[in-house]
């Protein structure tokens, strides 16, 4: 029920209401509060500007799992296909010029998407299944095409790409700047544009939007393309930051981009879910790691305390559902 | 500490609860003996399905108590409340689709302490209670291929049990057709004479006066009055429901219909539903009423020239030129409208809220060449209709899943009466519509008509559909059997039809 914030807070038990309803930013804010008071390298601006350039990569594929997530379908390919479109791109980069290899790596990562949108939306094939097939494809692709080992940028468009990756704006990082616009692009889609509105709607009711003339199949298939183009967005961006495309990137991304959709309050049911909570869900896990580094925990404890923190998050919300 | 010196069976006393600061009940009394059968009344959103969630569990009160054959309960879920005899037909169904209707019926039974279900006896045990009820309907069939009148049968069946107490019927009619409303009818009146109270909410008066014996009536979420039966009448009820007098519920209509067709239909039959060799037309500007029993195939009908059913053979021409709708989405394109009678599975978006529910249809008109939306007109279109239909609810933002039943199916028309159409389905218009709503709903048909579109309903009520309809055609057994004219119109010859004998002849 959407009542004021002031209204919020006076009803009975209201403030505990708002903190369950706002749950990710307060956990978010929380965990801002706990890491700057734990450890003193927190705050400087070398151990933000690596969050940001940590995050920014899952951030992107992130926005991807989100709407697809909204129809009510999963794209698990994400990860492998940032692995193959990387070294995509490494390879395109090395031969055409520059704005060229980008768009034509986009452009195949559309079309790997496609693929999968073609499988759920036309052969009406389980998302799950069809984009773990996928998965499985683009890894086994990504291995065939760099013959195992890393391929690295050679050529100035090369040297601009891992320059841009590298340096910030304003002091924030370059490639944190792409994540962002892309939240604020996926924001405003999913809020003020026709494509949002009825991709929610056939995430909460798939019938009704059938029966209410809506091209159902039509934005299945797109969430899926889009969905792959993010994923050549954020290839681009991780092969620039090394200056290589290596086929054992991205490995389990996709895990963590589910996680920080679901984190940000999304539903796997779909229907449910906005840009920025999913923007919070990836900054609380970038958090959560960046914190356990600091404090010098190793890579498998760190595994367990991300898990609690989703199986925590995910309970906060099940109370504002109530 | 029994009580055994009241009267009744269950007492509600005091009963108040709030969602939020909306505050739904206040102080509402509810008391009930043992085999009879209390109405509840009152308009939509009143707070009627709020009250019998309290007393099964659904919802927990703020305040009040409810006392059951002399004791206090407070069930904290369904399950409590049903192993105290309390057995509820919600007003919208709760079936699990793909489990057969033997499993739904013994769903909650299951597991109760038994490890082990004996799977043939509740096959048998199921397929027994639903003989009883008269009505035809296999056991073993999976839910999700019942119609919506047999699921609606499911939901009773599932509520009947030898240990029922009190048993609550939330708008258990409102799919029915009249015959199935009169077996419904003898299944109440048994169960009553066995001692069981029972608890019966519809917006169907005539119904009320046919079985209540008591009447308790709800208004904005305060109870204003509770007698017998015998001591009321229909515009005594509606004065309690509504506060005032009401005029004629059906509006009257000086709309010129149109000479040509805007829409026609020919030799129509489906490919995998029992509708065949249908034939028909309707004019610009004319109501057109679609009767028939249950299951005679009106919605697969209307589903079919929507797109949503495959077609085998037939053609279709509006405005005189052929079309093609092998899908909803064409059907739309081409401006013919369908509003759905399963509101919750094919006509809202729970989640979503009232806004974004009805400008889903109207984007069109209120984005931009590149789908932006123009959220100002957004607002004011549905800001209008909410007010136009009255549906109640605090602002547009509202979640659909917290309306009322009658004003979720108010967000479900309005969806599609707000657009431009060429020729609309609406497949019972006001399911679940209080009395004083029903008047608005017909005054927006008359209006979309008086556009010079081209409207077809489709409705089990009898009075709603001579009171509305310009001309009706009865289906019987997948086809149209018959066409009444305005002087025609009477119930018996809707019955006639419907079970595929002629009219008398004078
Ligand atoms: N879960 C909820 N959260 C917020 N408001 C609710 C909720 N459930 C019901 N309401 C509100 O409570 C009021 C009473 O609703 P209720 O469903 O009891 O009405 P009703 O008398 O059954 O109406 P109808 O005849 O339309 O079924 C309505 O205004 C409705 O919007
Ligand atoms: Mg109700």
């Amino acid at each position: 029920m959407a009542l004021t914030i002031k209204e919020q807070l006076s009803s009975p038990g209201g403030i505990l209401k708002f903190l369950v309803k706002y749950n990710t930013i307060f956990i978010f804010i929380l965990l801002v509060i706990f890491s700057a008071l734990i450890s003193d390298v927190f705050f400087t601006s070398v151990n933000l500007s690596n969050l940001l350039k940590q995050v920014s990569g899952i951030g992107i594929i992130s926005i991807g799992m989100l709407i697809v997530i909204l129809t009510g379908g999963i794209d698990l390919s994400v990860g492998s296909m940032v692995a193959l479109l990387a070294v995509t791109f490494a390879i395109l980069v090395n031969i055409f010029a520059l704005p060229l290899a980008i768009l034509m790596t986009i452009i195949i990562g559309f079309g790997l998407g496609s693929i999968s949108g073609y499988l759920v939306a036309y052969q009406k094939m389980a998302p799950f299944v069809a984009t773990l097939a996928l998965m499985t494809i683009a890894r086994g692709l990504s291995f065939i095409y760099s013959k195992g080992s890393p391929v690295t940028f050679t050529t100035v468009g090369g040297k601009f790409m891992s320059d841009f990756a590298n340096n910030s704006t304003l002091r924030i990082p370059n490639i944190a700047i792409v994540f962002f616009i892309i939240v604020i692009c996926a924001m405003v889609m999913l809020r003020y544009n026709v494509f949002g509105r009825l991709v929610i709607a056939i995430g909460s009711n798939e019938e009704a939007s059938r029966l209410s003339g809506i091209k159902v199949n039509k934005y299945k298939f797109l969430v899926y393309a889009i969905s792959g183009a993010l994923a050549a967005t954020a290839a681009i961006i991780v092969a620039s930051r090394t200056n290589l495309g290596s086929p054992n990137m991205g490995m389990a991304w996709e895990l963590d981009a589910i996680a920080a959709v679901v984190i940000g309050g999304a539903s796997l049911n779909g229907g449910k879910g906005t840009a920025i909570n999913t923007l919070m869900g990836v900054l609380i896990l970038g958090l959560i790691g960046n914190i356990l580094n600091l404090l010098n925990v190793p890579s498998y404890p760190q595994q367990v305390v991300k898990g609690a923190i989703i199986i925590f998050a995910v309970l906060l919300q099940r109370f504002d559902s109530k | 500490m029994k009580n055994s010196a009241s009267e009744y069976r269950l007492e509600m006393t005091g009963i108040s609860k709030s969602f939020g600061v909306v505050s739904v009940l206040k102080n509402v009394n509810l008391k009930v003996k043992s085999g009879e059968i209390h109405a509840l009344l009152g308009e939509n959103g009143a707070g009627k399905s709020t009250l019998i969630k309290i007393l099964s569990g659904v919802h927990q009160k703020d305040a009040g108590r409810v006392v059951l054959n002399g004791e206090e309960i407070t069930p904290k879920n369904t399950h409590e409340g049903q192993v105290l005899g309390i057995n509820v037909v919600y007003q919208e169904l709760s079936l699990v689709n793909d489990l057969s209707v033997a499993e739904n019926i013994y769903l909650h039974k299951l597991g109760a302490n038994k490890t082990w279900m004996n799977w043939k006896g509740v096959m048998n045990d199921a397929q027994e209670l639903l003989d009883s009820l008269d009505f035809k309907i296999d056991a073993s069939a999976k839910v999700k291929n019942l119609s919506i009148v047999q699921k609606q049968v499911v939901e009773i069946a599932k509520a009947i049990s030898e240990d029922t107490k009190v048993l609550v019927l939330d708008e258990p009619t409102t799919v029915f057709d009249p015959k199935d409303v009169k077996k419904l009818f003898q299944i109440l009146f048994k169960l009553r004479d066995q001692g069981v109270s029972i608890i019966y909410i519809s917006h169907h008066l005539d119904e009320i006066f046919k079985i209540a014996d008591t009447v308790t009536v709800l208004r904005d979420g305060v109870d204003t009055g509770s007698m017998p039966i015998a001591e009321t009448d229909k515009d005594g009820v509606i004065h309690l429901m509504i506060g005032r007098e009401l005029n004629e519920l059906y509006p009257k209509r000086d709309i010129k219909i149109g000479e040509v067709p805007i829409f026609e239909v020919k030799d129509l039959t489906a490919k995998e539903t029992l509708v065949h060799d249908v034939s028909f037309d309707v004019k610009p500007g004319e109501v057109l009423g679609i009767a028939g029993l249950g299951g005679s195939g009106r919605t697969e009908t209307a589903k079919l020239i929507f797109g949503a059913d495959k077609k085998k053979s037939g053609t279709l021409l509006l405005e005189g030129k052929e079309i093609k709708t092998n899908s909803p989405v064409d059907a739309a394109g081409y401006k013919i409208g369908f509003v759905s009678e399963d509101r919750k599975e094919e006509g809202v978006f729970l989640p979503l809220s009232i806004r974004r529910n009805i400008s889903i249809t109207s984007f069109d008109s209120i984005s931009s060449k590149l789908g932006f939306i123009n959220v100002d007109n957004e607002y004011k279109k549905v800001l209008n209709l909410i007010k136009k239909l009255n549906i109640k609810a605090p602002n547009s933002e509202v979640d659909v899943k917290n309306l009322s039943g009658g004003n979720q199916q108010k967000v479900a028309l309005a969806k599609w009466l707000s657009i431009d159409s060429k020729v609309i389905f609406i497949d019972e218009p006001t399911r679940g519509v209080d009395v004083g709503a029903k008047i608005e709903i017909y005054n927006l048909i008359n209006e979309v008509a008086k556009k010079g579109v081209g409207v077809v309903v489709i409705s089990s009520d009898m009075p709603e559909i001579m009171g509305i309809s310009d001309r009706i055609l009865v289906m019987h057994k997948g086809t149209f059997y018959g066409e009444l004219q305005k002087e025609q119109f009477s119930e018996e010859n809707i019955l006639r039809y419907s079970i595929g004998e002629p009219l008398k002849t004078i």
